[in-house]
């Protein structure tokens, strides 16, 4: 599957080069909270906040991403391959525009979506000249496809055009999606949908990538992938509380993905390399999947909310399911292994050590407020043992980038 | 070693040495030490602009020589020699003269026969020997007479180790970076470095922070070391790198100056970026450039050193003299110009176009301020909230039905949260909920809480933001925080009558402990008023021993202003104290009466 391509190659290196811009940024963070006086005058934790969260969503998850569109629509072979390298440059200098406007103080104040002003148009400017390379080379292209591929892949264009405008809303401060008004954080059914998004990149992974094999159990998924957003559609025009038994129900529509997704991508047939990335994404996105409807249920929620716990479920999610994900794309991809069996091995350790480690200081601080104060010893372990891991991952990543770069 | 090769970075570093102390230093303090004017000062600046550059290019057009090289060292010691006796501007203007066409020869001969006596990695050593000898405290702090004359010494040893005319050869093979490339790329660099050290020179405190006497042998080694590396990375990695790591370091370095917490690394960082590519600029005629042979690279030499240098220092110095400081922007824009001509060399011509184009919109005009002075001073405050991030460490929403409500309490309707533009409900307390913050704190304890945080709060994670009070955005960030509906005065006092310590079983916490933790920094460590910050207060904090309170509170009402504070005062809650610790501490302070 994997052929030279320079516009994911360069998607590839420059993902893994996010990813390691990330993690060094997130450890700056850890050692940030345990000497709070070696914040850089302006550039305090607040300011670097958003840029570890944004550098891993838009960088080392979305290139890979990019990447994969890159691929989808043969830009390489087309007519305009040149071109392939020099959109993933320009996503990569928006993405350094962003950096740079919220280090200055520059965030629309929305977690996730802190685009705004100068960095926004920019971000905005990158996706469309991406947009503009993709169709001219499905127009390139089209003709040696399939009718199928023709359609589906004119489908996927008009939803991507409609990408930057969407950024534009939703990072606009008018809009808010639902609240959960007993603990101000999303709803089960928000979560639910937002978290098929996620179902459905995953069952499309094997397939777009064009790997051997057939869905497990054929059109039985797909029936379920259905259900589970009529499930989202009532759940969330109804509404409710985590004390619902709807939204919790809503949620827990996800729990049989944990076991139907690793049947579904047993039938293909994975690329050298891929298995231990591969048993990591399905391992993480389990454990993401029950902890995620268990920190849902009343009580849990009430206590682990506003906590170092959801931070650990942050981390669970990016660190521990992102990662490997991401991992595996480019391994589909680019055909080089992303990590040997130690440095590979050491990530998960980190991972794992850092988000029970956060998790359980989370646990204790939801049990009463002066925890954080009262327990300095404690705490400062942990934010040590979180800074240690941070280190870890920062140095794995690093020899991923490096890797990636010479081979 | 073959004596050409060390002759080759000697000759480098009495070039640079004579350059830096006296065309850079001395003359101008020569000139200034006679009274004569800013326009004198910039004629006689100018004038050594016009000639280095003309000089430049007639040798280029001449051709390299090692008598060349004698002749231009001869001409710059002369007029050092000279110059400390010189007191009038026609004189200034012919030592002037003198000096600029000595660089200007002695630089494009230099640079264009180093092939051919020694590899590009003695360019570093030279580059470091001639920057270190200039940073030695007895050198750098010299009457300007002196300096004058060490130049000169740089001129005499120069003039003793001129090697023999060679064989014009290259140790590594190079990707050829064209002329244009290089001239914009270094114009770039200098432009930034002239700007940074012309705002470190002329700020005494700035100077004293980086330059000072307690400085300038670390600068010395640092700006060798850098040196001697640089001439490593570009005897093994080519031409490239190393001028982007310039751009990198020099741009932090330019940045850091204007903020005084960070001025050590900018100390450390400008010799650094400066060696990087001050060795590069050297190295770039003879080894990338694409030159083929001494007579091209003269040319190259002429018009990266009449550009780029005289240039470019030149704007960098009146973009310095003109604003105070090195905007950010320029920095950025530096940087695209830097990384826009290697990307250009090492990628394609079509990444360049597309980060240009992605990059159109971060230079339209600011307007960050606009409009601000139209908003109050709450919605001023509301957006240093969403500007600063505090909504990753501090919530703004009460969830109703649980403790929050008594810590943090009273429950803002939900039609009021959704109405703020952002909503600010947040995600994680790394630090307490800040609705309606001024129901627990006053104005003045939030000031010293963003001012020394950690000395404050005991256990705080909270960076000081000292720099927001010193602008005004900090009294703006107070009088958002500190807006509260009288009614919610009302609901809440209506609260903390209700509430009542649980009865606890088993040893109570240590009351002293938790006094000198939470306590001590305002009523001092014996309770009489004097704490660390007790003068920064509205009022005194009450003297515990015989202060009023102990007459007249009793027992629940000492324990709930433990817990909640005093609404309207400087008096803050502790809010996340247990009940058994909030019994223990009352407890231990009753004992401060017995």
């Amino acid at each position: 599957m994997s052929e030279r391509d320079e516009g994911v190659d360069v998607a590839a290196r420059h993902a893994l080069g996010w990813l390691v811009f990330g993690n060094a940024v997130g450890l700056l963070m850890a050692v940030l909270l345990l000497w709070p006086s070696w914040n850089p005058g302006e550039w305090t934790y607040g300011r670097w906040v958003p840029v570890h969260l944004n550098v891993q969503l838009y960088g080392w998850l979305s290139l890979p991403l990019v990447a994969c569109l890159l691929r989808g629509f043969e830009v390489g072979r087309s007519r305009v391959g040149g071109w392939g390298g020099a959109v993933v440059w320009g996503w990569t200098a928006a993405l350094g525009a962003g950096v740079w406007s919220w280090l200055g103080g520059q965030t629309s104040g929305k977690i996730f979506l802190d685009w705004k002003g100068g960095a926004l148009t920019a971000f905005m400017v990158a996706q469309g000249l991406l947009w503009l390379v993709l169709v001219l080379a499905w127009v390139d292209r089209r003709g040696g496809w399939s009718r199928v591929r023709q359609v589906v892949s004119l489908m996927t264009l008009a939803g991507l055009a409609m990408v930057p405008v969407a950024l534009w809303f939703a990072s606009s401060p008018e809009l808010y999606p639902p609240v959960d008004r007993t603990t101000g954080g999303p709803t089960g059914a928000s979560l639910l949908g937002s978290t098929l998004v996620v179902v459905g990149m995953l069952l499309a992974l094997p397939r777009v990538m064009g790997l051997r094999g057939g869905g497990w159990s054929g059109r039985g998924v797909w029936w379920f992938y259905g259900i589970s957003w009529v499930v989202f559609g009532v759940s969330e025009g109804i509404g409710g509380t985590h004390f619902d038994f709807l939204q919790i129900g809503a949620l827990c529509f996800l729990v049989p993905w944990t076991w139907i997704l690793a049947k579904d991508w047993d039938a293909f047939e994975w690329p050298a390399g891929a298995m231990p990335w591969r048993w990591a994404s399905l391992g993480w996105w389990g454990v993401l999947v029950l902890s995620g409807c268990l920190l849902y249920l009343p009580g849990v929620l009430d206590r682990m909310k506003f906590t170092q716990g959801l931070v650990a479920h942050s981390h669970l999610a990016m660190a521990g399911f992102t990662t490997s994900f991401c991992a595996l794309l480019l391994i589909i991809l680019t055909g080089k292994r992303v990590g040997g069996r130690v440095s590979v091995g050491l990530w998960h350790v980190a991972a794992l050590v850092m988000v029970v480690v956060l998790a359980d200081a989370g646990w204790r601080e939801g049990g009463g407020g002066s925890w954080m104060v009262d327990q300095p010893m404690w705490r400062t372990l942990g934010w040590v043992v979180r800074a240690v891991c941070g280190g870890v991952m920062l140095t794995v990543s690093s020899i991923w980038c490096f890797q990636q770069r010479s081979s | 070693m073959r004596s050409e090769s060390w002759r080759g970075a000697v000759l480098v570093a009495c070039v640079y040495g004579f350059f830096l102390i006296f065309a850079q230093f001395s003359l101008v303090e020569l000139v200034r030490g006679e009274g004569i004017g800013l326009l004198g000062e910039r004629a006689v600046l100018g004038v050594m602009a016009v000639a280095g550059m003309a000089a430049g290019f007639f040798r280029a057009w001449r051709g390299a020589s090692v008598g060349g090289i004698r002749w231009a060292l001869g001409i710059a010691g002369v007029a050092a020699v000279v110059a400390p006796w010189v007191g009038s501007v026609p004189m200034f203007l012919v030592i002037a003269v003198m000096t600029g066409v000595g660089i200007g020869m002695a630089t494009v001969s230099l640079s264009s026969m180093l092939p051919a006596w020694c590899g590009v990695w003695w360019i570093g050593v030279g580059t470091g020997l001639g920057y270190g000898i200039c940073n030695v405290p007895w050198v750098f702090e010299s009457v300007p007479g002196v300096q004058a004359w060490v130049g000169a010494g740089f001129c005499v040893v120069g003039l003793l180790v001129v090697p023999r005319a060679g064989e014009w050869r290259r140790e590594v093979e190079v990707r050829v970076f064209p002329v244009w490339a290089g001239v914009i790329l270094f114009t770039a660099l200098i432009w930034l470095d002239s700007a940074a050290f012309f705002i470190i020179q002329h700020a005494g405190e700035l100077k004293e922070a980086t330059w000072g006497s307690a400085h300038l042998w670390r600068n010395a080694v640092v700006h060798a070391v850098a040196a001697v590396v640089a001439g490593w990375a570009l005897s093994r990695r080519g031409g490239e790198r190393v001028p982007v790591v310039a751009w990198v370091v020099l741009a932090v370095a330019a940045l850091a100056v204007n903020h005084p917490e960070l001025r050590w690394l900018a100390a450390w960082l400008y010799p650094v970026g400066v060696s990087l590519y001050s060795t590069a600029l050297v190295a770039w005629p003879g080894w990338f450039s694409g030159a083929s042979g001494s007579k091209a690279a003269g040319w190259r030499a002429a018009w990266i050193f009449g550009v780029a240098g005289w240039i470019g220092s030149a704007n960098g110095i009146g973009m310095a003299e003109t604003l105070q400081r090195v905007p950010p922007m320029f920095v950025v824009g530096s940087g695209v110009v830097v990384l826009g001509v290697v990307g250009l060399r090492t990628r394609d011509w079509r990444a360049a176009v597309v980060v240009g184009l992605v990059m159109v919109p971060m230079f339209r005009p600011v307007v960050r301020e606009t409009g601000l002075e139209r908003l109050s001073a709450v919605e001023r405050g509301r957006e240093v909230f969403v500007s600063e991030g505090c909504i990753h460490c501090h919530s703004q929403y009460v969830r109703p039905g649980t403790a929050d409500e008594e810590r943090w309490g009273p429950v803002r309707e939900w039609e009021e949260v959704r109405e703020g533009k952002p909503v600010l409900i947040g995600n994680r307390r790394q630090g307490p909920d800040l609705s309606r913050v001024g129901l627990r704190r006053s104005a003045a304890w939030l000031r010293l809480q963003l001012e020394e945080p950690g000395a404050l709060a005991h256990g705080s994670a909270m960076p000081s933001y000292g720099h927001l009070v010193d602008t005004g955005r900090g009294e703006d960030l107070i009088a958002y925080l500190t807006e509260v509906e009288p009614e919610a005065f009302a609901e809440r006092f209506l609260r903390i009558q209700e509430w009542v310590p649980k009865p606890v079983g088993g040893d109570l916490p240590d009351g002293g402990r938790l006094f000198e933790r939470h306590c001590a920094v305002c009523h001092g460590g014996d309770g009489r008023g004097f704490g660390y910050f007790s003068g920064r207060l509205e009022r005194p904090p009450a003297n515990l021993v015989v202060g009023p309170f102990v007459w007249s509170a009793d027992e629940e009402s000492l324990r709930r202003i433990i817990k909640f504070g005093i609404p309207g005062t400087d008096m803050p809650g502790h809010e996340t104290l247990t009940d058994g610790e909030v019994i223990s501490l009352a407890e231990w302070l009753r004992g401060l009466r017995r």
